[in-house]
Parts: C-alpha cells; structure tokens; sequence
C-alpha cells in the first residue's frame, strides 16, 4: 500500500514515508523493549519460583524419614516405666527420649525421626531408652497424657509396648479435646498385641495413674525437663533442629559411637 | 522529597507510601520467614496446631512457607515483580488471618507460629489472637496498596522498566 501511494504523488509520499519510517522504527523499539521487559520478568519470576522450589525442596529432604527396618532389638520395659531398646550388649551411647503421649511436637518427632531411632538400635548403634512422661498441667490434655501413659505402663511385653506407644502417637487427639479413652486405648492394646489378661483391669482403673505422675515429676526435676520432646544424647540435650533432621541424627549419633 | 512538601496534590507522595509499603511487608516475611527456616518440623507443628489442613497438606505447607516468606519479602524490599510479589503477600496475609481467626473461634490455645515456634500454649501463657489478627491484616492493607501502586521508589522494577502503573505514569510525566 505505501509503495503505491510513493509512485502517484512522490512529493508528499517521500516525508510520509520518513515519517512511516521512524514510526516503523520507533515500533521495532517499543516491540523490542517489551520482548526485554518480558525476558527480564520472566527470568526474575524463574529466579524466585527456582528459589521457592530448592528450599522446599531442601526443608522435605532435611526432613525425611528412614524407613524403618524390619527387626526392632529387643525391647525391655523395666520396673520404673522407662523401656530400653538395644541390642544385646550395647551399652552406649544413650539415647534418652522423653516424650509425652499428648505433644503434637513428640508426635511429629516420632513421625519424622522415630524409624531412625529404632534402625540406630536395631544396628547396635545406640541404646535407646524411652520416657513416657505426663508435661502437661492444664485440661483436658493432662489427663489425656496421664490415661496414655498409664496404659502404657500396663503392657510388660516390649514388642507390645512399642507396637501400642506408635498407635498413641498416630493417634493422638487434636488438642482441646479429650482423647485417649479408655475403649479407644482397650482396642489399641488388641491392635498392638496385648493379650495380658489383666490388661484391661489395669487401663479402666488407671492402676499406675500415680506411678506415671510420680515418675515424670522425678525424672522431669532430675533431669530439668522444661519441655517435651526432649532427647539427650549421653545426657547432653540434642538440638532440636538435629532432633528433626534423620540424617543428621543417624550423624550425630554415630558420631558419639566412636 | 516531595512528600514531606505540604503539597495539596499527595499524588507525588504515592510511591514513596508504597516504597514504605513494600519495605515494612518485605521485612515482616523475611524475619517471620528466617526465624522458622532453621528448623522445618517447628514449622510444621505450628500449622499443625491449627488443624485446619490434614496432615498430608500440613507438611508440604510447614515445608514450603518459610522460604516462601523469605523469597517474596526480598522481592518486595527489592521492588522486583513487585505487584505478583505483592499479590501473594496479600493472599498470604489473609489466609493467616482467617487461621488465627479460626483458631480463635475454636478455642484453641495455640502459638500462632508467625515468627517461629507456635504449636500449643503451656500454662500461663495466653493467645495474643487480637494482636496477630491486627497486625496481619494492616499488612493486607499494606499489600493492596503495593498491588494498586506499583512499584514505588527505589524499586528494581522501576530501573527495569518493569514497572506498573505509577511507573507508566512517571515516564508519561
């Protein structure tokens, strides 16, 4: 269409098509410019969901769980209420795990570095020892805590117990909210293996209601427990950043083996 | 400058308030997310705590918000992508809002985990909901008013030629 225009009238086609042209030119400027913008706005938007993407990443892979081997070692519960998982002959290092059957921060603890506690034992590479205890003090999560953990106390069989402290955690109540009932524990002894005879006597009574309330208070002063889940490591308390982050726990550990 | 000029006109002062804005939400994410990015599992537990999201959102959300937090706070402060930026601070400020409301009408005694920590109260200490909820929701304000006037002084956009409308305008001045 210009090019016609051009040939009929060339006086006013010529400074229409300068003028055409630096329309044209100031176009391919603008387009360009654009295209620019669009690269550096994506490129910027690349960047940060990249950057978004590995620290998800990273915080997931810090965080996962081992699976757990097959084989637990074996497992004692003794006379205080506290059960040892080690095998035969492993004496140190010791792990001391206190945890309350109510606390969603030791439930998540289990979730996430549970499997690498009992992997540590079953390799003989730790002996692990577990202290239910009862933190909390205001209702209803203290006497949730305290019917947990007085059931608990009323399994002698090691293997039972851990089978029943796991259904504890996975089923622990939402807070605010009464939980851990006497049917609910009942059926969770059956699905975990109990079939002491005086098994269900001993949870409907709260037998060792006392003797749980007892225990966390002496071994809470004892060892100056200001919160749960607390886990030393031949006694000296393990960060909590280690505490979640299973490879760096399987580290530490093995670490204090040497 | 010219907004501390009595001016009758407050437009001049405009990207400086989101230039203000966006330094005062940029830093709150960055803090709230550098204090819980050391340790996944507490932020998980403090979403959690709200039992809002069923366990298999809740970890992937505990995992995700603290660099998320941190990449959209420097976005802002820097003023790149501001306005994107901005609108996922605000969606971010509202969703806290309607959790630590949700909290609050269900009773529950929780931390509201906003810079760390969170997860269940011990005794004798109180939510401080009313605080958290005011706080989060003047920085929902603060968001819209980036969305609205992007992307303010000093911004990264603005040199880029990235910039939203109060850039457009500023060249058309």
């Amino acid at each position: 269409m210009s090019k016609g225009n051009r040939t009929k009238s060339p006086g006013s086609a010529k400074s229409r098509s300068a003028r055409e042209k630096i329309k044209e030119q100031q176009a391919a400027a603008r387009a360009r410019d654009k295209r620019k913008r669009v690269v550096t706005y994506v490129t910027a938007g690349a960047v940060a969901v990249a950057a978004v993407g590995l620290g998800w990443w990273y915080a997931a892979s810090t965080s996962r769980s081992e699976e757990a081997t097959a084989a637990l070692a074996p497992v004692t519960v003794q006379a205080d209420g506290s059960v040892v998982m080690a095998k035969a002959g492993v004496t140190a290092p010791v792990v001391d795990i206190y945890e309350d059957f109510q606390c969603p921060a030791c439930k998540e603890a289990e979730r996430v570095s549970g499997p690498t506690f009992k992997n540590l034992a079953a390799e003989g590479k730790a002996k692990v020892v577990y202290h239910p205890i009862t933190i909390f003090s205001q209702e209803p999560l203290r006497s949730n805590s305290v019917r947990a953990g007085n059931a608990v106390r009323c399994i002698a069989d090691g293997k039972q117990w851990m089978a029943f402290h796991d259904l504890l955690f996975q089923n622990q109540p939402p807070e605010g909210v009464e939980g851990f009932k006497t049917d609910e524990l009942l059926q969770w002894g059956k699905q975990a293996g109990v079939t002491a005879p005086d098994f269900q006597q001993c949870v409907t009574s709260q037998k060792n209601a006392q003797a749980q309330l007892d225990y966390s208070k002496k071994i809470s002063d004892a060892q100056k427990l200001t919160h749960t889940p607390t886990v030393k490591l031949n006694g000296t308390e393990i960060d909590n950043a280690v505490l979640f982050s299973p490879s760096q726990l399987r580290d530490e550990i093995t670490e204090a083996a040497k | 400058m010219a907004a501390s000029l009595p001016l009758p006109n407050a437009r001049p002062a405009i990207p400086w308030v989101t230039t203000v804005a966006r330094l005062v939400l940029g830093g709150v994410l960055i803090a709230a997310g550098a204090l819980k990015i050391g340790n996944p599992s507490d932020s998980v537990v403090a979403v959690k705590a709200y039992q809002l999201l069923p366990d298999s959102i809740a970890v992937p959300v505990g995992h995700v918000l603290p660099i998320l937090e941190i990449v959209v706070g420097v976005l802002l402060v820097v003023g790149l992508l501001t306005r994107a930026a901005a609108v996922i601070a605000g969606l971010l400020m509202v969703a806290f809002v309607f959790g630590i409301a949700w909290a609050w009408a269900n009773g529950l005694r929780i931390d509201c985990g906003c810079f760390g920590g969170g997860g269940q109260l011990g005794e004798g200490q109180e939510p401080t909901y009313l605080l958290d909820i005011l706080r989060d929701f003047g920085l929902v304000l603060l968001a819209a008013w980036t969305v609205r006037f992007p992307p303010g002084r000093f911004a990264l956009d603005g040199a880029l030629g990235l910039g939203g409308d109060s850039a457009d305008e500023e060249e058309d001045e």
